[in-house]
């Protein structure tokens, strides 16, 4: 056999756009079962909460009724579940049951080829989530602004930081139960007290100043940002809020990433 | 396919290579070559580290020392370079549940950069290759163990690989399922590629090996081919037979030849068929037989004493 015959692996984009498309093919077998609770869930929220309890409150938050205020939040929890059951529940099954990386290692892929896949399928899944859900509240006339179109993009960047989030914790974790105490103790509080509910200036204590810190409001007023208008926003110095995001999926992406590769390698 | 003139002209290249997990050593200093084109067969008993060598051959697991070559490749530095030559069989079934025996094949084609129809086309005809065609669209939970088998085979030859890694393919089958996936591998050896053959059957290794290692505790205890690794390690004649009760004559056999016991089995070694056959006459045996020093022979001899330790 010439040299010019032999096998060459495909580039590391290429390896990546594979193991997205393996997610994209197992998705779409099922795509209503999975998009629809994903979709009709923020729709609940905004029903009920935003249109039924909202109805209860006169007063205005930062110059918006109380469902439009909800909008920005409901976007962004949409991202945030989307995202990290991917990352912990359906990678840790993944891992431990179906033994699907097992095999996939065997193929070109290496182990960061094949988390940096799922990463950028989680992302995909935001994205695609974001913008339907983005879609149902512009039919409740909840969007006040062009920017929604930058909506897409959002949700994809906060689903990689949500999703290398996941990861970070999957690679930590031995009993699939265990997710448990990620969601209520890690994920709900960031519901609460990140500003879908209520403005965050409104917490006692300086508490508020804890949300700061807290990677959902930016986030939230992100989305709040290019659905209500800057106008809206809980801090002036929302403007910074995207650059956080940008930022922290970049660095939790990458983390989760090695950390998910240390956890395989063992 | 593969002419022997490109270079190199080993396929596999293995000097002082080891493996640790934790406190155990897995695989201990292993030194092994396998031309290309040949068939390698490796034994070795539950545990010796048959697998972990494999994986680390298949790229798939780093190694903790050693100089290690596939295909004149590093596996771990350069190991999506060596995957993308390799076809692997492993050690129980791993496939993507999420997909069904088809998209097995296809996702799997794109892990190496394959798609489009002449590749869907290549996919039918390994389906046919392995006898499954019909089951293309079906849940890979609802094939039976040996067309599990047979489409792991037929993943493996996804890439038109050069060197195949299997590991126990045939552990668990009927005999006419590994009769036919013999057929397969023999059709595969005269097609060019190299084989590493991990098995417990030395039917398999002595039908299709042309190179035998036995591995032990991690290290490779021996290594021939399998004709000369009889010959280098018992007389050509053994007499087989039911050693409970007999320890009077095992003792008077064993000032004469080689005596090996393993459970309730004797087994008498010998350069001379016929005087075996004369002490076959000395003791109501049972269940006596005199044949030919097998490769299984070997194995428990090298290998037998673990059990007892
Ligand atoms: N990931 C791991 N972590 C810790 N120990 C391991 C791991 N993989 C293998 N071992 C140990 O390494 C040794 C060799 O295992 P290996 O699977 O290579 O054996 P094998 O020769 O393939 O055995 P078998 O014939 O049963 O398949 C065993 O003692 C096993 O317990
Ligand atoms: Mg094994």
């Amino acid at each position: 056999m010439s040299d010019a015959a032999v096998r060459r692996a495909p580039g590391r984009i290429v390896r990546v756009l594979a193991v997205w498309y393996r997610h994209w093919r197992v998705y779409s077998n099922t795509f209503v079962a999975n998009a629809t609770p994903a979709v009709l869930e923020p729709t609940f929220l905004l029903v009920a909460v935003g249109l039924g309890l909202g109805r209860f409150i006169h007063q205005e938050f930062n110059g918006l009724e109380y469902s439009s205020f909800m909008a920005a939040g409901v976007l962004g929890s949409t991202c945030m579940y989307t995202a990290s059951f991917e990352s912990t529940y359906g990678a840790f099954i993944r891992l431990r049951y179906q033994k699907a990386y097992e095999g996939m290692l065997a193929t070109p892929l290496t182990r960061a080829d094949i988390f940096a896949g799922e990463l950028l399928w989680c992302g995909s899944k935001g994205l695609l989530f974001s913008t339907i859900v983005c879609l149902v509240l512009a039919l409740f006339g909840k969007v006040h602004t062009p920017w929604a179109v930058l909506v897409p993009a959002i949700g994809f960047f906060t689903s990689l930081l949500f999703g290398g989030l996941g990861f970070c914790v999957t690679s930590c974790v031995q009993n699939i139960n265990h997710f448990q105490f990620y969601f209520t103790i890690g994920l709900t509080p960031l519901i609460l007290f990140s500003g879908l509910m209520f403005p965050v200036q409104d917490l006692p204590y300086g508490l508020e100043y804890v949300a700061y810190a807290l990677p959902m409001f930016h986030v939230i007023e992100t989305f709040r940002l290019v659905v209500s208008g800057p106008a809206h926003s809980s801090v002036p110095w929302a403007w910074a809020c995207p650059f956080v995001v940008l930022g922290l999926a970049g660095a939790f992406g990458t983390l989760g990433v090695r950390r998910m590769v240390g956890r395989l390698k063992a | 396919m593969h002419a022997p003139s490109s270079v190199p002209t080993l396929a596999v290249s293995a000097r002082g290579v080891v493996k640790r997990f934790g406190e155990l050593t897995a695989v201990n200093e292993v030194e092994i070559e396998i031309p290309r084109g040949v068939c390698y067969g490796l034994l070795g008993p539950n545990g010796a580290g048959k697998t972990t060598l494999s994986k680390m051959i298949a790229a798939v697991l780093p190694r903790d020392g050693g100089e290690l070559k596939v295909l004149g490749l590093d596996p771990w530095t350069e190991q999506s370079e060596v995957k993308a030559r390799l076809g692997v069989v492993m050690q129980g079934d791993v496939f993507d549940e999420d997909l069904d025996v088809g998209r097995n094949l296809e996702i799997y084609g794109r892990f190496y950069g394959l798609s489009g129809p002449a590749f869907r086309e290549k996919v039918q005809g390994l389906l046919k290759f392995v006898s499954l065609e019909g089951r293309e669209r079906g849940p890979v939970q609802a094939l039976s163990g040996g067309m599990r088998r047979r489409l792991m085979i037929a993943r493996a030859l996804i890439n038109d690989p050069e060197v195949l890694i299997l590991d126990e393919p045939t552990t668990g089958l009927d005999p006419q399922v590994r009769h036919a996936i013999w057929g397969t591998l023999r059709q595969l050896k005269q097609r060019g590629l190299s084989i590493l053959l991990t098995t417990h059957y030395m039917e398999e290794a002595a039908q299709l090996a042309d190179r035998i290692g036995i591995l032990f505790k991690g290290k490779l205890i021996a290594e021939d081919t399998p004709e000369k690794l009889i010959a280098a390690h018992l007389p050509p004649w053994v007499l087989e037979f039911d050693a409970q009760g007999q320890e009077a004559l095992l003792e008077e056999f064993a000032q004469a030849a080689s005596v090996e016991r393993h459970g309730d089995r004797a087994f008498v070694f010998h350069a001379v068929e016929d005087t075996l056959r004369r002490w076959i006459a000395k003791g109501a045996f049972r269940t006596a037989l005199v044949r030919p020093a097998s490769l299984e022979d070997v194995f428990l001899k090298l290998t037998g004493r673990t059990l007892d330790e």
